[in-house]
């Protein structure tokens, strides 16, 4: 006869494997997905930086994410980020054109990732066509189901 | 049973929450003394102690994007370096700010500036100096480094 105590701790042991077990493989294809979500908010960003859209360039950021310049003069939060980009966007940038190429994605934890991005901007008018060439590294979280900058830092060589 | 389950999660999660505040103060200061030591690492060219101040899967890139990944590719880096152009360079490494990700993931911004570098055909170069941005984890109650990347300016 097996008591109640028992068929109750059989029960959570019982629920916990399986409960394992599903998300094991489920981890793997949730992590392809990410990796998928994670490309398409990079491609996304370098559209709206292409249209230089400053508030929307902003909005892919989280509301007190930080933005770091080649120069490491950094920007925080949404408001400053906005400042930054309009200014960019109206003077030295303003004919500019990125191209981002994830290089790698390595995740930190489930929703936490830190991302390699080749880095290409051109402009007709600069030497060579080219003004800036380097590597964006970006922290990445994902926030209600969408993945979004925390932390952005860019390098030029 | 619920109940059992919901009064120790209850109770489970609130002295980790009460912890917080100390534990992040604590945690920032271990992070810079983290910093501090492989500073002191590197500025004794010890190849081994730098390599090992990262998790063993630890990524490194140069200011030139230039990755080593693993132990063993990242101390033939420091090996390489150490011997040739940086054999009397010299570094100094400031915590700029510290971001936690989560209370065992941490990024750090670090201003470096270095003297003593040579070009790599051993003529003296001007003195670097730039920002590292380094991807902190705790492991075993010890902050390692996960990413490095530096950039020059």
């Amino acid at each position: 006869m097996i008591s109640p105590q028992s068929k109750a701790a059989l029960a959570v042991l019982l629920f916990l494997t399986f409960s394992a077990v599903g998300s094991g493989a489920q981890m793997a294809s949730n992590r392809d997905a990410d990796n998928a979500a994670i490309k398409q908010c990079v491609a996304a960003f370098a559209d709206t930086w292409n249209s230089h859209d400053a508030h929307g360039v902003a909005m892919h950021y989280v509301e007190d994410g930080d933005f770091s310049s080649i120069r490491g003069e950094a920007s925080h939060g949404r408001k400053e980020l906005e400042d930054h980009y309009t200014t960019i966007f109206s003077t030295f940038l303003k004919n500019a054109h990125t191209t981002d190429t994830v290089r790698s994605i390595r995740f930190l934890a489930p929703d936490l990732a830190s991302v390699d991005i080749d880095w290409l901007v051109t402009d007709p008018n600069a030497p060579g066509g080219v003004l800036r060439k380097g590597l964006l590294t970006w922290i990445v979280t994902k926030r209600n189901g969408q993945w979004m900058i925390t932390i952005y830092h860019e390098q030029s060589f | 049973m619920a109940l059992a389950v919901s009064v120790f999660l209850a109770f489970s999660s609130a002295p980790a929450w009460a912890q917080m505040p100390s534990s992040m103060d604590a945690d920032s200061a271990a992070i810079k003394h983290c910093v501090a030591a492989w500073e002191d690492a590197w500025n004794r060219h010890d190849a081994h102690a730098t390599a090992t101040a990262y998790v063993e899967d630890g990524e490194f890139s140069s200011t030139t994007g230039v990755p080593s990944h693993g132990w063993k590719e990242l101390e033939a880096h420091y090996n390489e370096i150490f011997t040739t152009f940086l054999k009397d360079a010299h570094r100094t490494d400031t915590v700029r700010s510290i971001r936690f990700l989560t209370p065992e993931i941490a990024s750090v911004d670090i201003d470096w500036q270095m003297t003593g570098a040579r070009t790599r055909d051993g003529k003296d170069a001007p003195n670097r100096k730039g920002l590292l941005t380094w991807v902190v984890t705790k492991h075993n109650g010890q902050w390692m480094i996960t990413i490095y990347h530096e950039s020059a300016f």
